[in-house]
């Protein structure tokens, strides 16, 4: 067994590695990423996680649902440190996986990868008392620097592979294929909707339907249920340009921290930032890691005096322009663990339940299939339904089929840390 | 979070109770809403919460005989917070941030839903429609019977709202409650840190004679500039960010803004 596996034993069990093997770590990790570009290519199958912040329990409970590394392939948009309890034991453990299987886990930055913030939000208090020097602190946040600012996920599915031991009677409806699945921690299926296959742009109409409960989970807030949702957003683009997504009908999934950039309108111009730095207070690069989407027309100024919003108007002609049909997110906590906005144009994925170990909310994260058809090496009609009539041939954007898998915080006797009771005191 | 404040288990659901001399105290401590709920608060509102929004939370104390009763929730307490936008903070880094982005704004000057985002709130408590009001009083609540270590009958913690100001420091609404066989004593605080700008403090304390069914409400409002306060413990002390995290501490130096006292007596 080598160094690297036992540490990542060690890890797993939540016991720290001593400081010299730290450095060693953090320098072969950033030999590795020095190698990768600002915007990571991902081939899918791919598991989508957003914010951990130091929650080592619930982390693993993460790979208990989602699969270990390296049998899942996974993709981690940021924040791993700060808040919880075990950012170290977390952000280590991550990184050991990332230089043990480099092509098997993507991490990106978050906000929070950056010496000013973890000075503030508990990651660099945590190095001290842990290791007794700030020198752990410092090598993290050398890493941090260069961490990817996004990544691209190719070839995703547009259909899902029905989950086997679906508890749902009902079957898909003729000529209609499964678009958003989502799933408990024990795998059974909790919500489906299905969706039209496309044929052509006459009768490609809306035939999605919901079962079980019968919510549209592409609905954003305010807008009413429309679960009409067969073409993609941009429908009728020919979606040229950068070639990213012209093998499959299925368009390439953006994942960044934060959001978009008023500053960024192709996914060329991330590729051209100078990342190796701490996260600066401006510029496209910040904004990339702090912007959220928001129920407004373009471009608005958050009302705290720095930072972007952007509306479903900007997502969807982003994602027009350069052939994607979904920006997956994390940075904002979510109770459902997910919520998609802007008819599915961008997903918010929330991976840290029980966030702080008292907002009670739920966590998830999302996976994206393969698209085996443009292979063919997988006999399946569809997919191939409309290609043999020659019709799909108008290049329309499809949204990949995503597979939501909710968990819960870990047990709390599996922390090694009392339960959370207030202790009665005697305040005044 | 890194902060002191508050850890509850969100494993407790029923609301917890006690009955005492005819008072009857309550909490409940639920997650944060869910997407639904937060849509309708932010309907109703007019502002959007809070992103850790304990809506479904309160703390109740209820005199049984008087048709008597205040509680604390959420709602009630950020329906106080400013919605126009005028007494509007700005982070640290506005100036430098909007500075920077002049020549590449691309004409983005809209702010968008301008309100008070600190959520700053001198929420005293929601009475009861019918109940009796408080009167201005002079007279203040018992410390001295307070610090005696009478057996705690009843103790509970319960958050209503927190922000994390976007990693520029916290905003945080919260209840303690503690019940003693002759008297209870209710705090509600709100604590807010927007880190080099401003830490503000607003205590609630609601003070309740079993024996007399007197009861007193103080509201103390404290607040500084952050570059002040943290000059003052520059000179003394080596742990600043923990202290600056520590509103118990933070209240010993903070200078007084308001103070109000007001009292009733409930009949039996």
């Amino acid at each position: 067994m080598s160094d690297l596996d036992r540490a990542i034993e060690q890890l797993r069990a939540c016991r720290l590695i001593p400081e010299s093997q730290v450095r060693e770590l953090c320098y072969k990790a950033r030999e590795l990423l020095i190698e990768e570009g600002n915007v990571v290519s991902v081939d899918a199958p791919v598991t989508i996680c957003g914010d951990i912040h130091g929650q080592f329990h619930d982390l693993m409970e993460l790979f208990r649902v989602g699969g270990d590394v390296p049998d899942t392939n996974y993709l981690f948009m940021g924040d791993f440190v700060d808040r919880g309890f075990y950012s170290l034991e977390s952000f280590l453990l991550l990184l050991c996986l990332k230089v043990r299987y480099p092509d098997r886990i993507t991490l990106i930055r978050g906000n929070h990868e950056s010496r000013q913030i973890t000075t503030v939000y508990g990651f660099y208090d945590e190095c001290i008392r842990k290791y007794g020097s700030a020198n752990v602190w410092r090598y993290c946040c050398e890493v941090f620097d260069y961490l990817a600012l996004g990544a691209i996920v190719l070839g995703a599915s547009s259909e899902l592979e029905p989950t086997s031991n679906t508890a749902l009677s009902s079957m898909p409806i003729d000529d209609s294929e499964l678009e958003t699945e989502v799933l408990n921690s024990r795998g059974e299926v909790t919500m489906s909707t299905y969706r039209a296959r496309q044929r052509s742009s006459s009768d490609a109409s809306t035939d999605s339907r919901n079962i079980s409960p019968p919510r549209d989970i592409s609905a954003a807030p305010g807008q009413a249920a429309a679960p009409s949702r067969s073409g993609a957003p941009g429908t009728g683009a020919s979606g040229d340009g950068n070639g990213s997504a012209a093998t499959s009908r299925t368009g390439a999934v953006l994942c960044v921290h934060g959001g978009l950039s008023p500053l960024i309108d192709s996914v060329d111009k991330i590729r051209l930032i100078d990342r190796k730095q701490e996260v600066p207070h401006e510029g496209a690069m910040c904004d990339l890691l702090w912007s959220d989407p928001d129920e407004i027309e373009g471009w608005g100024l958050s009302p705290r005096g720095a930072g972007f919003l952007f509306g479903g108007d900007i997502v969807k002609q982003f994602n027009h322009l350069n052939g994607l049909s979904l920006v997956a997110r994390a940075h904002q906590l979510v109770m459902e663990g997910y919520k998609e906005m802007f008819d599915g144009g961008i997903v918010t994925v929330w991976s840290a339940p029980n966030y702080c170990y008292r907002c009670g909310n739920v966590a998830a994260i999302l996976e994206l299939g393969e698209d085996a058809s443009g292979g063919g090496t997988v006999a399946r009609s569809n997919g191939e339904y409309g290609r043999s009539n020659g019709i799909v041939a108008d290049n329309r954007v499809v949204s990949p089929g995503r597979r939501y898998r909710v968990f819960e915080a870990a047990a709390q006797d599996t922390r090694g840390m009392p339960a959370k009771k207030p202790v009665a005191d005697y305040f005044l | 979070m890194a902060t002191t404040c508050a850890t509850v288990s969100p494993e407790t659901k029923k609301p917890n109770s006690i009955t005492i001399n005819g008072f009857r105290i309550s909490t409940q401590k639920l997650p944060i809403l869910k997407a639904d709920p937060i849509e309708e608060m932010t309907r109703k509102l007019g502002i959007a919460p809070p992103e850790m929004i304990f809506g479904d939370n309160y703390v109740a104390i209820e005199h049984e005989k008087g048709n008597w009763g205040i509680n604390f929730n959420a709602f009630d307490a950020l329906d106080l917070v400013d919605k126009t936008g005028q007494s509007m903070l700005q982070v640290a880094y506005s100036g430098e941030w909007q500075k920077s982005r002049e020549k590449t704004h691309e004409g983005i000057k809209e702010v968008v839903k301008p309100f008070d985002w600190s959520y700053s709130t001198d929420y005293r408590g929601t009475l009861h429609p019918n109940a009796r009001p408080f009167e201005p009083t002079t007279k203040h609540i018992p410390i001295e019977l307070l610090k005696r270590p009478d057996p705690i009958l009843f103790f509970d913690e319960v958050v209503l709202y927190e922000d994390e100001l976007a990693d520029n420091g916290i905003t945080m609404l919260s209840c303690k409650i503690r019940v003693m066989p002759g008297r209870l004593l209710l705090l509600t605080r709100f604590f807010m840190r927007l880190d080099h700008v401003l830490i503000r403090l607003r205590d609630t304390r609601i003070y309740v004679d079993f024996a007399t069914g007197e009861v007193i409400r103080e509201y103390v409002s404290k607040e500084c500039e952050y570059e002040k306060v943290r000059q003052m413990l520059a000179a003394t002390r080596d742990d600043i960010p923990a202290f600056l995290r520590d509103p118990n501490r933070l209240s010993e130096i903070l200078p007084l803004v308001e103070k109000r006292s007001e009292r009733l007596v409930l009949d039996d």
